[in-house]
């Protein structure tokens, strides 16, 4: 590491760790926004860390009908929300070393690859409610994934690539850009993709308690100790991921690093923590203005979130996106 | 790699998307109400489009027409259909055949063929981009869907009043200078049929105390 610039593999390390321990700030304070909102005082905003911390001391408990995938799966998802960040622009303009081994398909794999091993620890805990959020979170996660191909569509269009750098870099270059019908389209419609996912309210009530109406939550009802602190923290990273796609790849790729000197990649954390923690304002007023839809009107959902994607592909080949 | 649009016309062809997305919205609106609303912020839209292209393109008479077309589209049409329901006492619950997934996904079916048809015209125009074009004949195929699928009267004079919306569209792209009085025909066109669908919604409630149209599945001899 010279002394006036950071190796690229310096500021990978970097970006993983900005979003490791990042994760939990994000989500801390937008819960405690919620709690603001709500008329109550919220948690703390370093709350997060609190449980975490408290569940790695906690003892690991696993049924007696469950084999390793109950305790792999947590392990196999954290290590997925390790490999994600590698591949978006999370800190700098230009692509890292390990940045072009996958294109924004390749990071929705790594992602749907997480989804896929939390469900499967789920379901092999053999509890009933688990075993649904499983069964749910597949359902509604092959539902939503036509949405992400289009919007990726739309992505490969505006750039002739499918890799997150281009398109940013795109965005970035004029304001025409940013107005473009069928780039505005693709970012709402992202937008509603990212809504779904990470379980917010129009889809899911994140904190609850109630089981009828859960699909991601309840997949991890039965894990316990180190393997429930390597979920929470695995979805608040999932969190924190899917917003730094919106905000650097869709909606605002300023403020982050074009080189490597040390001062722009200390300014490029905060930045996208503050951005993240903007964004997280808009979810928590969505929140907090919508009630949840009813399990069998999210298809509607999802069926809007496609329109707006399909509509952005269809404008582009009539010429005008 | 697709460059992107002029401001000019990536502002026309937002707005041409919005007039197609409250097509959508109508489509699923949950109640008759809402459909009217919908109505009313669409051709709202259609005369901001008239006024914008209107300024840049400094075609006067254009002004004329937007004034026109929001006091009968925003504010009387709307107004007239809202007062119907009002008397009429019925529940509002919009009516359709299929789910609302379901339609909306023939409805995007639907409005690509409408994007590709229109798309291997090659139509150029000086005031809008062609996508406009496009857009416009996706929105009258979605109107069409619109009537078909929702089995209630004022569903289907929404549906027809839309469709008229979407051909405006389609006017401002093709002849943005039409001689101000084939616009105004249009209009007086559209006043025509609001009072035919009135008469329409009347006559149907009042024979089956119903704004929907299920219950004419009897022949009368």
């Amino acid at each position: 590491m010279g002394a006036s610039v950071l190796s690229p593999q310096g500021v990978q390390v970097l970006q993983d760790l900005t979003i490791l321990l990042g994760a939990p700030l994000v989500s801390g304070v937008i819960s405690h926004v919620e709690g603001r909102l709500q008329g109550r005082r919220g948690p703390r905003v370093l709350q997060p860390y609190y449980d975490l911390a408290k569940l790695f001391g906690k003892e690991t408990l696993v049924t007696e009908e469950s084999s390793w995938v109950f305790l792999a799966g947590p392990v196999v998802a954290f290590g997925c929300y390790l490999i994600v960040p590698l591949l978006i622009p999370v800190l700098t303009t230009y692509g890292l070393p390990l940045g072009y081994m996958g294109d924004i398909l390749g990071g929705g794999f790594v992602l749907a690859l997480a989804g896929f091993s939390v469900a499967l620890a789920g379901t092999d805990s053999g509890a009933p409610y688990a075993q649904l959020g499983g069964s749910r979170a597949m359902t509604f996660g092959a539902l939503i994934e036509p949405t992400i191909l289009f919007v990726v569509f739309a992505v490969a269009l505006i750039t002739s690539t499918d890799l997150p750098y281009a398109l940013a870099a795109t965005v970035r270059s004029t304001s025409s850009e940013m107005v473009r019908p069928g780039h505005v389209l693709a970012a709402i419609a992202f937008f509603l993709v990212v809504l779904v996912d990470t379980g917010r309210i129009p889809v899911e009530t994140h904190s609850g308690t109630l089981e009828f109406g859960m699909i991601d939550e309840a997949r991890t009802l039965e894990h316990s100790g180190a393997p429930l602190a390597l979920l929470k923290w695995g979805s608040a990273m999932k969190q924190l991921i899917l917003y730094t796609i919106l905000i650097n790849v869709f909606v605002a790729p300023w403020g982050l690093a074009a080189s490597g000197s040390p001062g722009a990649v200390a300014l490029a954390i905060p930045a996208l923590l503050g951005k993240a923690m903007l964004l997280g304002l808009v979810f928590a007023v969505i929140d907090n203005s919508f009630s949840k839809l009813r399990l069998f009107k999210i298809t509607e959902f999802i069926a809007a979130a496609f329109l707006l994607a399909v509509l952005a592909v269809l404008v582009f080949y009539a010429g005008g996106g | 790699m697709h460059p992107a649009p002029s401001t000019y016309a990536g502002m026309a062809d937002v707005a041409a998307v919005l007039v197609l997305l409250t097509e959508f919205a109508m489509l699923r609106a949950p109640t008759l109400r809402a459909q009217v609303r919908l109505y009313a912020f669409q051709s709202l839209v259609v005369t901001v489009l008239a006024v914008f292209i209107a300024a840049t393109q400094h075609i006067g008479e254009l002004y004329v027409l937007a004034l026109l077309s929001f006091v009968l589209k925003v504010l009387i049409v709307p107004g007239l259909v809202l007062r119907l329901l009002r008397n009429a006492e019925v529940d509002l619950a919009g009516s359709s055949v299929l789910g609302v997934a379901s339609m909306i996904l023939i409805a995007i079916g639907v409005s690509a063929f409408g994007f590709f048809a229109v798309g291997s015209l090659h139509v150029h125009s000086t005031a809008l981009p062609p996508t406009a074009l496009a857009i416009a004949a996706a929105v009258v195929l979605v109107a069409f869907v619109l009537i078909i699928l929702r089995s209630d009267v004022v569903s289907q004079a929404i549906g027809f009043f839309s469709l008229e919306n979407g051909v405006s569209v389609a006017s401002l792209v093709v002849a943005a200078g039409l001689p101000l009085v084939v616009e105004v025909a249009f209009l007086f066109d559209l006043l025509v049929a609001v009072v035919v669908f009135g008469v329409i919604m009347r006559v149907h409630h009042g024979r089956t105390k119903t704004l929907s149209t299920t219950e004419l599945d009897r022949l009368k001899g």
